[in-house]
């Protein structure tokens, strides 16, 4: 009892943590907005008044959403891989594991690529939706390829094999794709796998949002059924715990987030394993705590990255992905080094 | 309460009225108080040689010519852009080749209305260049200087023409440029659109001959190729160059050895802008070009 009680404590630290960061997104960037020009800015926003400065449409438009995406975004790969990690019951599993990222990669280069040839043209939207299709159905591929009569001690084993494989192939995938692509295309892909909240706007809060909203809810009310997991796979089933569906529920969860984060942010590799562990480090494997903390810990370290994505060569900016592993990095390595985690 | 809503209010009302007047000023011919922003390195390259370059406010990361140039903030790479790096320099006008990205920030920039514009004269040849030096003279009041440079490329050119006529022979020629982003080289064929031909115009206009055939350029090329077609002198950019070291080092590439180029000693060094896009100094430079690839 006294260790959940310590467990609210510290999600509501981290909580404050997040606000903490978020408030700092908010107000500094390429322009930094002082308290006055945000509050006139919403407060025009709110009046509907439709002549507002461009200063104040930037915060509208570009800075608020783009703070709320990195949040959301961070939360999903978070959540995503504290339930990879539970599942596989393995440390070094990440949330793209199971061939979402690199299937959602593999869609938006066929989209830089190809992209012109189709028939289809959904607007600002024929790239989330291709890299959302594509994480999906790679996902899917592997979930198909994985699945044996044969429920039991190697059936998620052969999941985990079966996602490295999958991944390898859609790798050699982009690989060519950027081969056969012409320069620019190439730079294109290479940017998208390090990706960028620089597109950010309230579209892809609304669907991103959705996103983690649904992933979240059924997420927390299957930590308990994880917990028994973390004892093992038959001692689950022995208390009751309908393994083969769990399996499929998380991984279901896991795409949703996944797939539908990365398709509006492209590839932002790290969070999703590093969140899970540092959690874990300081309060232990219960999954009712590690899911909300590591919703709250994953947008707190994107949106720190993001600051300093935006801050440090402006006018010009970082893709994240550089910048995720360079805080979340040490911050990991000195907590390893300081607990006795691992043992 | 009424007092803060007050203050808020006025300063609300502040801000409306001082940026109309700095935001609002769609496609004003570029004058005094302009602030531009320009993506595209022959843009920009052309912007100095007019001497319009005063309200320049931001380039992006591949405008490196000329040197005064590198003074300019930069917004990054022109097909990673950030829409509020860009807005942060406050520009009254994005001037861009079309060649610019992500989309969405493409978009973004569109929703918040703020005034862009393409010359609709492409440089890709000396008479493209020429009308686009003319559109751009328009543009920035710069007409007489805009006539100038025209009729120094028309003197170029000539001169160019008469010292290619004096030799027999067209050289076979490599061109080698290295991609910044991945750690490529890559080997310009003739043919192809966009800067992939104007290399190969520029030989040609040299008195060269490009030595791959083949079309589009920008890909990684089999060594095979490059021996293969046995180019007399293999031209290198100097991002790919500079990274080398040396033609000495050049030659270690795979295939490069093994041609003519290679063992000769004819591996030369040249400006990206002077060979991969038309500018005003086009003539000068295929005049340039045509003696180093006939010593």
């Amino acid at each position: 009892m006294k260790a959940r009680r310590a467990d609210r404590l510290c999600l509501v630290l981290l909580f404050v943590l997040m606000i903490a960061t978020t408030a700092a997104s908010i107000r500094f960037g390429a322009i930094d907005f002082s308290s006055h020009d945000m509050a006139t800015a919403v407060s025009g926003k709110l009046a509907g008044s439709n002549d507002l400065t461009l200063e104040q449409r930037i915060f509208i438009q570009l800075r608020v959403p783009r703070a709320i995406l990195c949040l959301l975004v961070g939360a999903c790969l978070g959540v995503g891989g504290t339930l990879m990690q539970a599942l596989f019951r393995n440390p070094i599993v990440e949330p793209g594991l199971v061939g979402t990222s690199s299937g959602a990669a593999f869609g938006a280069a066929l989209f830089y690529v190809f992209g012109a040839l189709l028939k289809v043209n959904l607007g600002g939207w024929t790239l989330p939706v291709a890299a959302c299709a594509g994480g999906v159905l790679s996902t899917y591929l592997v979930f198909a390829l994985a699945h044996t009569k044969h429920e039991g001690r190697s059936s998620i084993l052969r999941l985990l094999l079966t996602g490295l494989a999958i991944n390898a192939l859609f790798m050699s995938g982009i690989g060519f794709l950027s081969y056969v692509a012409r320069d620019p295309q190439a730079r294109s892909i290479i940017y998208w796998n390090l990706g960028t909240l620089s597109g950010a706007d309230w579209n892809s809060v609304l669907v991103v949002g959705a996103a983690t909203v649904f992933g979240l809810v059924p997420a927390v009310a299957y930590a308990k059924p994880l917990n028994a997991l973390l004892i093992g796979e038959e001692e689950a089933v022995a208390l009751g715990v309908n393994v083969g569906r769990l399996k499929w529920i998380v991984l279901t969860i896991n795409v949703l987030m996944v797939a539908v984060a990365t398709a509006f942010t492209g590839v932002i590799s790290f969070v999703g394993l590093i969140v899970p562990h540092i959690l874990r480090i300081l309060r232990g494997p219960d999954n009712r705590f590690l899911i909300l903390g590591s919703a709250l810990l994953g947008g707190t370290l994107l949106s720190v990255a993001d600051l300093i994505a935006r801050v440090s060569l402006r006018p010009a900016e970082l893709p994240i992905g550089i910048v995720t592993a360079v805080v979340g990095v040490p911050v990991f390595l000195s907590l390893l080094r300081s607990r006795e985690y691992l043992s | 309460m009424i007092r803060t809503q007050k203050i808020f209010t006025l300063v609300f009302l502040t801000c409306l009225l001082t940026g109309c007047g700095r935001f609002y000023s769609h496609q004003a011919a570029a004058g005094g108080s302009q602030r531009i922003v320009c993506i595209g390195q022959a843009y920009n390259e052309m912007i100095y040689a007019l001497g319009a370059q005063a309200n320049l406010v931001g380039v992006d990361y591949s405008s490196t010519y000329p040197p005064e140039i590198k003074n300019v903030p930069t917004v990054g790479y022109h097909r990673a852009l950030s829409a509020e790096g860009i807005l942060s320099l406050k520009p009254t006008l994005i001037i861009h080749d079309n060649n610019i990205g992500p989309d969405n920030v493409v978009r973004q920039l569109q929703a918040l209305n703020v005034p862009m514009k393409t010359f609709q004269a492409k440089g890709d040849s000396i008479d493209g260049e020429k009308a686009l030096l003319r559109e751009m003279g328009t543009f920035f009041h710069k007409e007489q200087r805009a006539e100038e440079l025209c009729a120094k490329i028309d003197h170029d050119m000539a001169a160019a023409a008469e010292t290619v006529k004096k030799y027999k022979n067209a050289p076979r020629v490599a061109v080698v440029h290295f991609g910044r982003a991945s750690n490529v080289y890559l080997i310009i064929g003739n043919g192809g659109g966009g800067d992939a031909s104007t290399a190969g115009k520029m030989v040609e206009m040299a008195g060269g001959k490009m030595a791959i055939e083949k079309h589009g350029m920008q890909q990684m090329t089999s060594p095979e190729i490059i021996a293969e077609s046995n180019p007399q002198v293999i031209l290198m950019t100097e991002y790919g160059f500079d990274r080398l070291g040396s033609a000495e080092q050049a030659k270690t590439l795979p295939g490069v050895a093994e041609t003519d180029a290679g063992k000769k000693d004819r591996i030369y060094r040249v400006s990206e802008h002077e060979l991969m896009y038309f500018g005003p100094d086009t003539g000068e430079n295929i005049l340039k070009l045509s003696k180093l690839i006939h010593q």
